[in-house]
């Protein structure tokens, strides 16, 4: 059987010939004494993607030097930092930005609050039939474009929409809530609720169940348990989902849009208006790079707080070493 | 029926006309037929709603109707579609759509920036009226069309006493919070100058006046949105006033909703919508697109578009809507538009970025 394995004549199986003939293919394009390299090559799209994503900002960076010239409503041919003096000394930009990180901070806060239960809930159940509640209630929504849900609550949240068709029904003063900043912020709670805790299921699954158990059988009550014991161990999930919902919420354009009723932008939306509605690329591109320079700043202070190592690889790497 | 029995036939012996001057004149002619050989469909740029739906009725049945040549509305906004066509000018690149139809304003930005067709030589042209043929150019880059009022609308429900008199009811407690107006507050700048104590003279040198107005407005808590959200905040009786296209509020007031409009004793702000043809389309595509600007300037088509739209066309002779006639918010004499808030394009073209930017300050503050 070996030597028919070994043989490389014409009475060798097609599979083995073929896989012969790609092992040469192999061989000729990455040769074995590149396999240090391997690990790197499998990078490769990543890098790609990364930099394609970072060539994208060249342009972006170029526009952004180049005011807008009245007379052509071209961009200028020189190079001139007014786009971004008048971010900095236009007042209107700087709450527009103020806003936004509120915004990201305090969703963020809220998702992960929210989602954290749901998750939990969700890997712990002994409950097949509301494991999978929990799984379509979550999944759901995936179905349904952000847009649409921010219709469907300004019919909740409107004058004559349903909450104050309850409150009335209480004897309650009717809510103003609709096109609001604190409607803007329920919208995109519940938007990036799924998010969360498809980030935070994994981190969770992976807490032994024995551990809590070995906590309360230790006298621990379930808040010591989830300070001590979940809270610690599920860190890599709570950090990769925080950042995930901040990131979108920073970015977000549909939801301040068409729940804000116009007075309550996000950056995303001066973005537009600067690119749309004053038809200068320039500034746009110049709102674009801050927006882009905040998150990265604000997503690298996170992991230089908590640590790349709280995403579970390098400290995992590591200790096993 | 017997009207498109009639339309058919001149169009086929128009066509036979046609044919055989062709084969006598070659190959001159010959060639001028292949360079106008009909396109498959044309592109119009359209805003959604009740414009789209005049359109269709007045300009591109018609048009399809006529010459074979479907017309495919794009209700991309007017300002994205803006930047998608001056960069495929630029890139020499054929731009996604073949009339674009505009506010005189950015229709005039486009222009200046060199990427409209000249419309010079179109028929109808001579029968509009001045106002059609923007001023300051070498040729002309685009065509007025008609001119709209942004009018004081408002639910009726709420003014049982009568419309209201001043846009000062803007500021009246009573309706904090159940007020809207354009989210770049376009329409609104003149009259907020007017309301504010200014005068027009003061447009564009001194508009404190105008700010100092809108910040009081801005306490009132308005919503900022675009035309369709007018209509379905008034539906959702979310809104009790607003400053809107009367085109807006008169097809909400057709479709059932309680809504009127009136022009205040301070005025309305008076403007114009007009349509170009972006340069880089094929030699037959760009033929039939200044056909179709062409009969948008025809009296039929005139006549049928703007009444639908309840808006006064530039072409002398139009017979008003009936419901709109007398009606201050639908000027057609010299006198009318006296009552009216007009601002000359290029001091718009130079000023009214600026204008949505202090806008904007002011609201997101």
């Amino acid at each position: 059987m070996a030597s028919t394995i070994h043989d490389k004549g014409a009475g060798r199986p097609v599979g083995l010939r073929l896989l012969d003939l790609l092992e040469a293919a192999r061989e000729l394009l990455w040769p074995a004494r590149m396999a240090p390299l391997t690990p790197w090559l499998f990078l490769l799209p990543a890098v790609l993607l990364t930099g394609l994503l970072a060539a994208g900002l060249i342009p972006l960076l170029d526009a952004s030097l180049r005011p807008l010239d009245r007379a052509t409503f071209r961009l200028a041919e020189d190079y001139a930092l007014g786009n971004y003096a008048t971010l900095a000394t236009r007042p209107v930009y700087g709450v527009i930005a103020l806003r936004t990180l509120m915004a990201g901070l305090i969703v963020t806060a809220a998702t992960l609050a929210l989602a954290f239960p749901y998750a939990w809930m969700m890997v712990r159940t002994q409950h097949a039939w509301l494991r999978k509640l929990l799984l379509v209630s979550l999944f759901l929504p995936f179905f349904i474009g952000q847009v649409v849900r921010a219709y469907g609550w300004l019919i909740i949240l409107g004058k004559q929409g349903l909450l104050n068709a309850l409150l009335d029904g209480l004897g309650l003063p009717p809510s103003s809530l609709a096109f609001t900043y604190t409607a803007v912020l329920i919208g995109l709670v519940q938007y990036m609720l799924p998010f969360a805790v498809l980030m935070l299921a994994p981190a969770l699954t992976a807490v032994p169940v024995e551990v809590e158990l070995a906590s309360a059988s230790l006298g621990a009550r379930p808040f010591a348990t989830f300070r001590h014991i979940l809270l610690p161990m599920a860190r890599p999930g709570i950090v990769a989902a925080g950042i995930v919902v901040f990131t979108l919420t920073l970015t977000d354009f549909a939801m301040p849009e068409i729940m804000g009723g116009g007075g309550n932008d996000f950056i995303a939306s001066a973005v537009y208006d600067a690119f749309f509605q004053l038809g200068d690329a320039g500034l746009g591109a110049a709102l674009g790079i801050g927006l882009t320079l905040v998150g990265s700043a604000v997503v690298g202070v996170i992991l230089a707080f908590f640590g790349l190592g709280t995403l579970g690889y390098v400290e995992g790497r590591e200790e096993r070493s | 029926m017997s009207e498109k029995t009639f339309s058919v036939s001149r169009r086929r012996l128009l066509t036979a006309t046609a044919a055989g001057g062709a084969m006598l004149a070659a190959p001159w002619a010959w060639r001028r037929a292949a360079a106008q050989e009909k396109p498959r469909e044309l592109i119009v740029r359209a805003w959604g709603g009740v414009w789209v739906d005049s359109l269709n009725e007045g300009v591109s049945k018609p048009f399809t109707e006529m010459t074979g040549i479907a017309v495919r509305h794009d209700l991309t906004e007017d300002n994205e579609i803006r930047p998608k066509i001056w960069a495929a000018v630029d890139q020499g690149r054929v731009p996604p759509i073949h009339v674009n139809w505009d506010t005189s304003t950015n229709a005039t930005k486009s222009a200046l920036r060199g990427v409209t067709e000249d419309l010079a030589g179109l028929p109808n042209l001579k029968e509009m009226l001045p106002a059609a043929t923007p001023e300051g150019f070498d040729g002309v880059p685009l065509v007025n069309m008609y001119s709209y009022v942004y009018v004081l609308a408002y639910r009726e429900a709420a003014f049982p006493d009568g419309p209201p008199e001043s846009w000062d009811v803007l500021l009246d407690p009573r309706f904090k919070g159940r007020i809207a107006l354009y989210d770049d507050g376009i329409g609104f700048h003149p009259v907020a100058q007017i309301a504010g104590g200014g005068t027009m003279a003061g447009v564009p040198g001194d508009m404190q006046p105008a700010w100092d107005f809108i910040r009081k407005v801005k306490e009132q808590q308005p919503l900022l949105g675009e035309d369709p959200d007018f209509t379905t905040w008034f539906q959702n009786g979310e809104i009790d006033v607003a400053c809107t296209i009367l085109s807006n509020a008169r097809a909400a007031r057709q479709n059932g909703i309680d809504v009127a409009w009136t022009v205040p004793k301070e005025g309305c702000k008076v403007d114009t919508d007009g349509m170009w043809i972006p340069k880089g389309l094929p030699g037959n595509e760009l033929h039939w697109a200044k056909e179709y600007v062409n009969f948008a300037m025809s009296q039929q088509a005139q006549q049928k578009w703007t009444s639908g739209l309840g808006l006064p066309g530039l072409r002398p002779g139009l017979t008003p809507p009936e419901d709109l006639e007398g009606d201050p918010a639908f000027p057609t004499s010299p006198e009318d538009f006296e009552r009216l808030l007009s601002v000359p394009t290029r001091v718009l073209v130079e000023h009214e970025s600026d204008w949505f930017q202090k806008f904007n300050e002011i609201m997101q503050g």
